[in-house]
């Protein structure tokens, strides 16, 4: 019993659990991960090809909506990323108009929470975020068909997956692993809202995020190649796995650079005061402060 | 339902009412587990959600199948490989002896699919007799994945969502956070004590905080010999590499696989 070590705190923190190291050091959760991730790609582009109204500017609102609905529930970080991945894939399947977009997201929504969270978010819930444009009985029905389109195949790899397997991979300075891991966090959700990054492997944009979170940090100071050691650790050719770093570093300038514009007459620091309770670094706010954060350290080159 | 004819119920699942089922094409004998999905507004229960879609990732032999889900407006049948008990009935029926090599036979198997589970990044997070499936010719399986979770980044900790009381590691029950592959195998530890002694449970009654107890039972001079009489020194070894309250030290299912209890394990045993 003396090996006990309490470890609640008295803050207001949420308690979260450490990383496992058996599942970490273990090579072949890695290998299983990247085995199994193909399944979950989506298998085209369906703009123009099975989606006969749905546009790319639709998908990149209806998924912005989506972030601001997780990060306001304070949801896991995984269930944003994850929603989009059942979207997409239901998309790639199954024709919709436009006006059912969001009952789609809304729904992608309630199985990835129920699938992700220890209390998932209430059906009641969602349909207040639509502003009861649709009902319960709309998001139950919806349930039922992306269950049916799906095949019920739900446990879907994402970057998150890939987040703590990499960067515990990489001969980071220990100083530097907890900004890498959220830069790279926030990185990720930006690319789950772009369709440019929707075919690619999750492990590739994870790999992509994490670069571009170190190169943001570090410059090109460390003293190994680190396209070299990701290309060691998740198997991805180095041409690609360069081309989806910069593809990421040009999304986050560009989200950067729109953000600074809307946001000048607001002082950051006074707008958000919530940002050390915040979780899902997924908030449009979130990625505001975080320039903040970056504009310090992120040399775009 | 005309794909399958019920033959008997065979109990209550975490979620929903379980069945002994006869496939009317194939002949096949399946065990079917429904879930009434009427009246309520939250749609899917996510227990079934979780074990639909982590059973379809995992496939192995130590864990129960997932044939079919069959999916109507008003209910959910979830279509099993047909096992014949579970563990704890299994006790109930061996009068207080189990022979050596089953125990080992029983304890491989247990460790072989929650190994399996862990490298595929699952955590089962369940583990208790009944939880186990025991087959005629002798092969363990896993099931009821309702709790189980794949383990993405770290999660937020609710230790209330976890275990069954009897089967949870201390450091879950004093509010730790360590919240990983280290439960499963505290679990683990548990079943094969009670494996060793013929269906005793090592903690029974263990009650929630702040009323927690669980040495009256053992007084602080019990040796391990006396816990578990009838096992040998190696498995000795074994359960005191699981039952360790840290949970960092506590040994990993991967590792215990090595271990030297398993060296004279019967080659038929390896290949269950």
């Amino acid at each position: 019993m003396e090996q006990l070590v309490c470890m609640e705190s008295t803050s207001q923190k949420v308690n979260r659990a450490f990383e496992d190291p058996v599942l970490i050091k273990d090579n072949r959760v890695l290998q299983n991960l990247l085995l199994t991730e193909d399944k979950y790609v989506p298998p085209a582009c369906y703009f123009n090809c099975v989606q006969t109204d749905i546009q790319p500017y639709m998908r990149k609102m209806v998924a912005e909506w989506m972030a601001e609905v997780c990060a306001e529930q304070n949801m896991e970080e995984e269930v944003f990323p994850l929603s989009m991945n059942y979207l997409d894939r239901f998309l790639c399947v199954q024709n919709i108009h436009r006006t059912r977009l969001q009952c789609l997201g809304a729904a992608c929504m309630f199985l990835a929470s129920k699938l992700k969270e220890s209390y998932h978010v209430s059906a009641e819930q969602l349909v207040i975020y639509t502003d009861r444009s649709i009902s319960i009985t709309d998001l139950r029905e919806m349930e039922s068909l992306i269950l049916h389109v799906l095949k019920w195949d739900l446990s879907a790899v994402t970057p998150y997956d890939f987040l703590v397997q990499i960067v515990s991979r990489l001969p980071l300075d220990a100083a530097h692993v907890a900004t890498v891991k959220k830069h790279a966090q926030t990185f990720m959700a930006l690319c789950a809202t772009d369709c440019k990054f929707m075919l690619y492997p999750p492990s590739m944009v994870a790999a992509g995020c994490i670069g571009a979170a170190i190169r943001g940090l570090l410059g090109n100071s460390f003293d190994y190649s680190l396209i070299e050691r990701l290309h060691k650790v998740t198997g991805i050719e180095v041409d690609c796995l360069r081309a989806c770093q910069e593809l990421v570093e040009q999304m986050v300038k560009t989200s950067l650079s729109s953000l600074a514009q809307e946001s000048q007459p607001e002082t950051p620091t006074k707008t958000h005061p919530m940002k050390e309770q915040s979780t899902t670094p997924t908030d449009v706010r979130d990625i505001n402060l975080m320039a903040v954060d970056i504009e310090n350290s992120f040399i775009i080159a | 339902m005309q794909k399958y004819e019920k033959l008997e119920k065979i109990g209550e699942g975490t979620y929903g009412t379980v069945f002994k089922a006869k496939n009317r094409e194939t002949h096949e004998i399946v065990a079917l587990k429904r879930v009434r999905l009427d009246d309520d507004d939250e749609g899917v229960p996510s227990s079934a959600l979780r074990e639909i879609c982590l059973l379809k990732e995992l496939k192995h032999k130590n864990i129960v199948r997932l044939h079919d889900v069959l999916h109507s407006e008003r209910k959910l049948t979830l279509v099993f490989e047909y096992c014949d008990q579970d563990l704890k009935k299994y006790f109930d029926t061996c009068n207080g002896e189990i022979d050596p090599d089953t125990v080992k036979s029983f304890m491989y198997q247990l460790l072989r699919g929650l190994d399996f589970c862990h490298s595929n990044n699952v955590l089962h997070r369940d583990l208790k007799p009944q939880n186990l499936l025991i087959n005629k010719n002798g092969e363990l399986k896993l099931a009821d994945f309702g709790l189980a979770r794949a383990f993405g980044i770290p999660v937020r900790f609710y230790s209330a969502e976890v275990v069954t009381l009897w089967y949870r590691p201390p450091d879950v029950l004093f509010g730790a956070k360590m919240y990983s592959t280290s439960i499963d195998m505290w679990s683990a530890g548990c079943i094969f004590a009670e494996l060793a002694n013929a269906g005793r449970p090592l903690f029974p009654g263990l009650t929630q905080l702040p009323n927690y107890r669980m040495f009256p039972m053992y007084h602080v001079t019990t040796t391990w010999q006396q816990v578990v009489p009838k096992l040998n020194s190696k498995g000795r070894d074994l359960l005191q590499c699981l039952l360790v309250c840290c949970p960092a030290d506590r040994m990993s299912a991967d590792e215990a696989l090595q271990h030297s209890y398993f060296n004279d394990l019967p080659p038929s045993a390896r290949h269950l």
